[in-house]
């Protein structure tokens, strides 16, 4: 029998406002061990939250970018569970007023991914185990989190891939969150289960905690469906319960002991009054939201002409659409400037990250004033390549490598002196031209070329050779 | 109704040692307590929705850092700390 995945996911994502949810502590990566904490954040009596009115806002541009609709009325909740990382043996988090609901994420194979929710609530503190001890650091304490959960739509890893891809994408486009992975400010929970292929009930789900990259995502989704596979085809059943994705075994293991009866017991938090959503508020941050990088794509492959696997590499990171966006200004095919980001900009952004912080020394400007050149025909496209080179060594402008009479190109009598000195210069090449042979015409066109130091045209230095050689 | 079991389980959640001759005792206290929250529970309530006494709602704080504790106030009443750490020590 044929086995179907069918997967779900819980995202963290950590937000990036100043301070934490619920008092004024930074919430600054690292720092020294239990530095970035008050009297609020590490649970002492008689203290008080008081919410980050950015959290809110934050949350509902997630929502809005993630088409969810964004709840008049939210209110927070108390979730008891005793385990150090939680100094009030409470986490302050959303139950059934959540502040989005009812969004989707829509895949390249057309297939619509739900989000059935997305709240808001504070991150625990850091555990190091050492020898069976445990040390506590709270700076990450109260640093706010959204938690976006989906409907169980997953069918592939390939989906899932692409859905925690856009997910960063979208989130960091948007500026609530960096999703950096390897840091911890983006992890995601998977439920999986699996069905026959054709059936419509959902089997037992397990549940992989806290995988902090996509290659173990799906590693470990992977290891699980062949779990699960092999355990029912034997003849035994899945049992739902949490598991731990190992790394360097690549195997999943328990996490919770059953004695540990999951039990949240969630009542609403007494300290905290109801958040109220005006729609004109939901308006006014809808307004503020940057184009997204879906609609950029549409907008590059649809107007601009660029092909699919060049807009994908532009609209990546908001940094270099931004960039593009700028460069083509104005231009008639704004497929010019992309050439150029995609061929020797990036050429010179070897990892991902130089990619997203896309430091390049030449402004988006001065390559725009490159590419108008090109588009007029004052430069020649090899004089262009060797001038934005340049650029991008010293960041100084195209005018500072291409002189007035480059850009006039040559004349007549120049071009003539110039093929004449190439014709005298290689007997060889124009005999074997002479003789049939149209590809030795290349070798006298280079040399014309290098004479022109590239400011000669290709087409006319041809014509002339071919008149003058007859 | 509460019953001795729901006391175990709050106990266990709670990580409180109840002991045996206990539990008959705090059944009955925690029925009283959950019959107190019923008397709420059936007073008549005409005006609708109620949220809180002072009807207040979005009650924020402006997203400006302000200053943390030195980590030695912070550490002050841990019951054992080590390397700026709370700890917690691996039980038997």
């Amino acid at each position: 029998m044929k086995y179907e995945l069918v997967a779900g996911f819980e995202t963290h994502v950590e937000l990036q406002t100043n301070t934490k949810i619920f008092c004024s502590c930074t919430t600054k990566f690292g720092g020294d061990p239990n530095t970035h904490c008050c009297p609020v954040c590490i649970g002492l009596p008689g203290t008080l939250p008081k919410l980050n009115e950015r959290v809110v806002e934050y949350a509902i541009m997630a929502g809005l970018a993630t088409n969810c609709e964004i709840a008049e009325i939210a209110k927070m909740d108390r979730k008891n569970y005793c385990y150090p990382d939680l100094p009030k043996a409470y986490q302050i988090s959303q139950y059934d007023k959540p502040l989005c609901e009812h969004g989707y994420i829509q895949l390249s194979n057309g297939r619509r991914i739900r989000i059935l929710r997305i709240h808001i609530e504070e991150d625990a503190g850091k555990l190091i185990h050492n020898h069976g001890d445990t040390y506590v650091d709270y700076n990450r304490g109260g640093v706010p989190l959204i938690e976006i959960v989906t409907e169980p739509d997953f069918r592939s890893i390939d989906e899932a891939k692409e859905y925690v891809e856009k997910l960063q994408q979208i989130m960091r486009y948007i500026g609530v969150s960096d999703c950096r992975m390897q840091e911890g400010s983006m992890r995601c929970d998977v439920n999986i289960s699996v069905r026959p292929e054709g059936s419509d009930k959902l089997g037992t789900r397990t549940e992989i905690k806290n995988m902090n990259s996509i290659t173990n995502i799906a590693k470990a989704m992977e290891y699980e469906f062949e779990r699960q596979t092999e355990l029912i085809e034997s003849g035994g059943e899945v049992v739902q319960e949490t598991l731990r994705y190992d790394d360097a075994t690549g195997t999943t293991s328990s996490m919770r002991s059953k004695e540990d009866a999951h039990d949240y017991r969630y009542f609403r938090e007494p300290d905290l009054v109801t958040i109220a959503v005006p729609r004109d508020r939901v308006k006014e941050i809808q307004a503020r939201l940057p184009e997204l990088p879906e609609q950029k794509f549409a907008r590059y492959t649809e107007e601009y002409g660029i092909p699919e696997k060049d807009a994908a590499q532009l609209t990546k990171y908001r940094s270099i659409s931004e960039y593009f966006d700028k460069a083509s200004e104005g231009l008639k095919s704004p497929k010019t400037a992309s050439n150029f980001i995609i061929g020797q900009i990036f050429r010179r952004l070897v990892t991902e990250a130089d990619k997203e912080s896309f430091d390049i020394k030449t402004t988006a400007e001065q390559l725009n004033e490159l590419c108008k050149l090109l588009e007029s025909g004052k430069l020649k496209n090899n004089l262009a390549k060797t001038a934005l080179d340049k650029m991008l060594d010293s960041g100084k402008p195209v005018t500072d490598f291409v002189s007035e009479s480059d850009m006039a190109g040559l004349d007549d009598a120049t071009l003539t002196e110039y093929c004449q000195n190439a014709i005298a210069a290689m007997p060889a090449a124009v005999a074997d031209y002479k003789s049939g042979k149209e590809k030795a015409l290349m070798a006298v066109l280079g040399n014309v070329m290098k004479q022109s130091r590239g400011r000669a045209d290709a087409a006319s230095v041809t014509a002339k050779l071919k008149e003058l050689i007859g | 109704m509460v019953t001795r079991e729901d006391i175990e389980n709050i106990a266990l959640l709670s990580k409180l040692f109840v002991d045996e001759k206990d539990l008959d005792s705090l059944t009955e206290e925690m029925q009283k307590i959950v019959a107190f929250a019923d008397t709420i529970n059936n007073v008549e309530v005409s005006t609708g929705e109620f949220d809180n006494i002072n009807n207040l709602s979005n009650v924020f704080r402006a997203d400006e850092v302000g200053e943390s504790l030195p980590v030695e106030e912070i550490l002050k009443n841990a019951p054992e700390q080590a390397e700026d750490h709370f700890l917690v020590r691996k039980r038997a």
